[in-house]
Parts: structure tokens; sequence; C-alpha cells
């Protein structure tokens, strides 16, 4: 394989690794969010919205910290898990769910608090429990809303740059995405790499959003 | 449907009303009802001879009359209780009706209302 | 046998008033609970069904307590046997009318019924449709028949006709009519329309304010036991015009105007503006086609 691509290749395996835990994370998030009745909620709600106002670097210097080895979590893994989070793909991982979490959640939650609440209580009337009235009554009529979350934290993820080399640092083949190989390339003065690397993410970032909304021409304002 | 008979002071009263028993409760022996009755729908006899469809026809007495142009006001005494009858001026005239005149007077059962007492 | 003793908060335009209602349905019974909007007709039905929590109270349908705040019981709504039917269409919009009654359906026995109801309640051609393709009228034939297909013990209609043209409103009752006399579920149907009352049930509940202040067979609830007198209006004073021995009402009744002769002694302690009762005798009033 060639070097130059690694970045590329390892900025998408994030993405798709961050976005599928996302959906499976997010979405039990949002709609604890949406139909909870606890009176807390609101303050799950601001901490999950925190990344959206925070510097990148402000949650990746905290996850940095965290999990370092001398900080008793980190330490934790290392020694009896023999997980490793700082300058690795998993603190990538680690750091771009939380960085994207609202990207996720927050679309799906609006799907769901829109969503006709007397078709779930006649799913309810009919004797179906909450999981299989999720599952084929809510699901398949938010799906512009589970689109946007997707597509929303998989864009997200490929333009992260301040959390993730805060937590992964510059490691190739092994923690160097293209955001940030952009970056080195730049800083070595090789700017035709750096601009492959740019010219690659603008079009795919370009693709991807331009088939979400055509296939959802009428999408959620979210943001 | 019912035909209702009603014992006003030793008199009887008829009345047609669209109820039955079944449908309203009042409508059992012994309940005390009140008959209610327009003025325009009383007529007033005077040495009525022969057969009439009416059956509910009383004796009154004439107490006070009260003319206008076209029609009349008749008060009469029936049984202490005042009976009002307006019937045309020109019946009036032409029954020569004045106060003290005994006459009968007379509604159509099916004019008659009755209405619950309590 | 139904036992209906709740006690719930409602929060009203009015202000805070309390649902409070005790009334027992006999089982196969078809009752009409009957009052203004804000009276606690629906919340009743809400909280029937599970959807909405009573402060306090108990409910037993046929001898199984569903609700019962001392003992702490509250059975799920799903396991309450239900048929719920509201004013708004509530079909599933990403499936076919088929796909909307097979989800209703939880054992082989339903399905198998489907094709039948499909036929009794004349949908036959409409299976494959969605509820955005076919009528209001369609859209709640296909919600009674989802409702029945488990065979609830219950079947609570909240204003289901009160969205449809008069034709639709018609048609529905017959079908609903159709549907009591096959099945003989125990009924309760929530309305403000007393045609539909009249027609479908032969018990009513009048609610006023959270509390049910009259109830009997229509006849004996709506049909005012006072005055014998069957054509009976409520309308309101314009102007009254002394001619000669009598007086002339004008009247405001409904979006009418109409004269009425009276006589002195009728009009005594009336004035413009007096709230009056129009009554004759049902023989009198003579018909013409309009």
């Amino acid at each position: 394989m060639h070097d130059d691509l690694q970045p590329l290749l390892l900025t998408f395996q994030l993405a798709i690794t961050v976005t599928a835990i996302l959906f499976v994370l997010g979405l039990p998030l949002a709609y604890w969010i949406a139909f909870s009745k606890n009176r807390f909620k609101y303050i799950v709600e601001t901490l999950v919205s925190m990344p959206l106002v925070l510097p990148p670097t402000v949650i990746g210097f905290y996850l940095l910290i965290v999990f370092s080895p001398q900080h008793f979590l980190g330490h934790f893994l290392e020694t009896y898990l023999g997980i490793r989070v700082v300058f690795s793909f998993t603190g990538l991982v680690i750091g771009s769910v939380i960085f994207s979490l609202p990207f996720m959640v927050n679309p799906i939650k609006a799907g769901l608090q829109n969503f006709r609440h007397e078709l779930i209580e006649a799913s309810y009337v009919l004797g179906k429990s909450p999981w299989e009235t999720l599952r084929r009554v809510i699901l398949p009529n938010i799906k512009p809303a589970l689109l946007t979350g997707i597509v929303m934290a998989f864009a997200h993820t490929i333009g992260e740059f301040g959390v993730v080399l805060m937590i992964g640092g510059n490691i190739p083949g092994e923690t160097r995405l293209a955001s940030i190989a952009i970056y080195n390339e730049v800083e070595a003065l090789n700017y035709d790499t750096a601009g492959l690397y740019a010219l690659v993410l603008v079009g795919i970032s370009f693709f991807i959003l331009l088939v979400f909304y055509y296939l959802n021409r009428k999408p959620l304002k979210i943001f | 449907m019912s035909m209702v008979d009603i014992d006003v002071s030793g008199d009887v009263f008829c009345s047609i009303v669209l109820e039955t028993a079944s449908t309203a409760s009042y409508l059992k022996q012994g309940s005390s009802v009140t008959l209610v009755f327009k003025e325009t729908e009383v007529s007033i006899g005077k040495n009525l001879t022969g057969l009439i469809s009416l059956r509910n026809r009383f004796k009154a007495t004439i107490k006070r009359i009260e003319k206008s142009d076209i029609l009349t006001k008749v008060f009469l005494n029936y049984r202490d209780k005042e009976i009002v009858s307006i019937i045309s001026t020109r019946s009036a005239q032409k029954l020569g009706l004045i106060i003290g005149d005994d006459v009968e007077w007379l509604v159509k059962t099916n004019e008659v209302s009755l209405l619950q007492e309590g | 046998m139904i036992k209906i003793r709740i006690k719930k908060e409602m929060h009203t335009p009015r202000g805070q008033e309390w649902l409070d209602i005790d009334l027992n349905i006999a089982k196969g019974e078809f009752v009409t609970v009957f009052g203004e909007s804000g009276a606690g007709k629906t919340t009743l039905l809400r909280i029937l069904a599970g959807l909405t929590q009573a402060q306090e109270g108990y409910i037993e349908i046929d001898g199984d307590v569903w609700f019962d705040s001392q003992k702490g019981i509250n059975l799920p709504i799903q396991q309450r046997k239900i048929g719920f039917i509201s004013q708004e269409s509530s079909l599933f919009p990403h499936m076919t009318v088929r796909e909307n009654l097979e989800y209703a359906c939880s054992d082989k026995n339903a399905l198998n019924s489907i094709e039948e109801w499909i036929i009794t309640i004349g949908l036959k051609g409409l299976e494959a449709q969605r509820p955005d393709q076919i009528s209001g009228g369609q859209k709640q034939r296909v919600a009674l028949i989802r409702a029945l297909i488990k065979q609830p013990k219950i079947l609570l209609l909240d204003e289901p006709l009160s969205d449809l043209d008069i034709h639709a409103r018609l048609n529905l009752q017959d079908e609903i009519i159709k549907v009591y006399q096959k099945t003989g579920i125990t009924t309760i149907l929530v309305s403000h329309d007393l045609s539909e009352v009249f027609r479908l049930s032969r018990k009513v509940f009048i609610i006023h304010r959270g509390k049910i202040t009259k109830s009997g067979s229509p006849q004996e609830v709506f049909v005012n036991n006072d005055l014998s007198g069957k054509f009976k209006f409520t309308g309101e004073i314009i102007e009254i015009h002394k001619d000669g021995v009598l007086n002339i009402l004008t009247l405001s009744i409904g979006n009418h105007v109409t004269k009425v002769v009276a006589s002195d002694e009728e009009i005594l302690g009336l004035t413009i503006g007096s709230k009056v009762i129009v009554a004759s005798k049902a023989f009198n009033p003579l018909i013409f086609k309009a």
C-alpha cells in the first residue's frame, strides 16, 4: 500500500467505526432524552451538546489527562485490560465518539420528538411493547432524522482535527489521520501531498452530502 | 303516543302527548301535572247544542273583556281560576259576549301540554 | 361488568378541575359519554385505556382489576384488552391497509380473520393502499377493524366520526352498529353529536366539568321531561312588539330569526335579550320540503 493513502484510509476507517458506535449509542440516548420524564434530563442534554460549543482541544486535553497511564482510569485500563487509549486508534475512536455525539443524538432526538405521539399510543394499545413499537413504527417513520444523524456524525468525524491531534498524536498508520497529515505535509512544505489529501477530503465530503441531500430532499433543520 | 286523562277539581281534561309511560317517567297514575295551553287555542261557546269532537269543554263565567281591532281577549272564571281565551273580535261580537255571561270554553286535546311538577 | 371509580386533576381553561367519575357499565352495553369539550370525556377514555393515570381510584373489567391506586395496581396499556379509536386517524403511515391490520394480530386466528373483516366492513380492494391514499371514512373503518381484530374486551371510541362529512359519518355509524351487533362488545363512545347518541347508544352519561350530571336512555336524558312539547328550541328575544291584545316577539333561534305570538301574561318579566324556551305541541308544525 502506498504510504500516502494511509491517512485517508485511516480517516474513513475511523469515520465508519465512530458512526457505527454512535448509532448504537445515540439511538437509545436520543430515545431517552425525547421520551423520559426525568426531571434532570436537561443536564444530560447539556452534556451531550457540550462538544458543539467547546474548542476541540479542550475535550482532547481532558481525554488525554483521564486516559494517561498516570491517571487512575488510564492506569487501570493499561494494567488490567492491556488497553492503551492515548496515542492509539482506540483513543481516536473514543475522542471522536464524544466529539460527534451531538451530531448523531440531536437530529434523532428531534425526529422522535416530532413524531406523532398518538401513533406510539396506538401501537401500545394494540399490545406492542416499546421496543417493538420503536422498531416497527417509530424508526421506519423517522428515516430522514436517522439519515441526518448518520451523515452528520460521519462527515463531522472526517473533518475532526483538534481532539484527535490531542489524544491520538501523529503516529503514521496508527493515528495519523488525513486532517493531521495535511497539517504535517504543509509544515514539511510538501504542498503536493497536502493538496492531494485536501482534494480527496473535499471530494468525498461533497459527494456524501450531495447524496444525502438528494435522498432526503426535505432534511430536518437541526443546526 | 299516549292519551292522558287529568283530573282538575272534579273535571276530566284530556291531553295527547308523544311520550309513553316507558319514555317519560311522569306518565303514571297519580302524578301531579300542570296543564299548559296557549290562549289562542281556547275557543268559547255559548248555548252549545248538538255533538262536537272537542272533549275538553267546561263551564265558566266571563269576568272581563279586552277588545282590539282584530282580536279580543276574554277572561273567564273557571272554578275560581282564570282562563284566558283569545278569539277574533268578529266572533266575540257575533256571540254577543258580555261580562257575566255563562259560556263554555273548549280546547283540543292535542293542544294541551303537560308540565311535570316538582 | 365495568366498574370505574376514578379521580384525576384536570387543567382546563377555567382553571383546575377534578375529573371525578363513578359509574358502572354492564357487559355488552353500548354507552355514550356526552359533554362539551374540556369536560373530561377524552381523559376518562385515556384513563380506561391506561394512556393516562388517575390520581386515585379503581377500575375493574369483567372481574379483572386494571387499576387500583390503594393496592398500587396499574395494568400496562399492552395488557389491557382494549380497542381504541381516536378522532384523528392513528393508522401507521408507512404501512398498507393490510399491514396495519396484520400489525394488530398476535396470533394465527387473528390473521385468518382479516379477510372476513375486510369483507364485512367493505374495504375489499383497498388492502394494498397506504393511509394517505384513502379517504377519512375509509381510514376510520380500517382503524375499526384494527381495533377489533385482537378481540378486545371493550371498544373505546373517542369522537371517531367528528372529522368526517355527514355522508361518511352516517356510513360509519352503520358500520359501528353492524360491528356491535356482530361482536356484542362493550362499547364506550365519546361524542358531542346528539343524533349520534340517539342512533348508537342505549345509555348516555352526561359529563359536565368532570362530573357525571345525568344518565339514562337518550330519551330520558335529552328529551326534557318537564314539558311534553316535543317541538322545542331555546332562543333569545330581540324585539317585543305589542299588537292589540297580543304581543309579537321576534326571536333569534340558532341561526334563524323567527316570530312568535305571546300574551301579556306570557311575557311577564321578559325583556329584550331574555333567553326563552319556545315550545309547541308536536302536532302543530307544518312540514315542507326544503
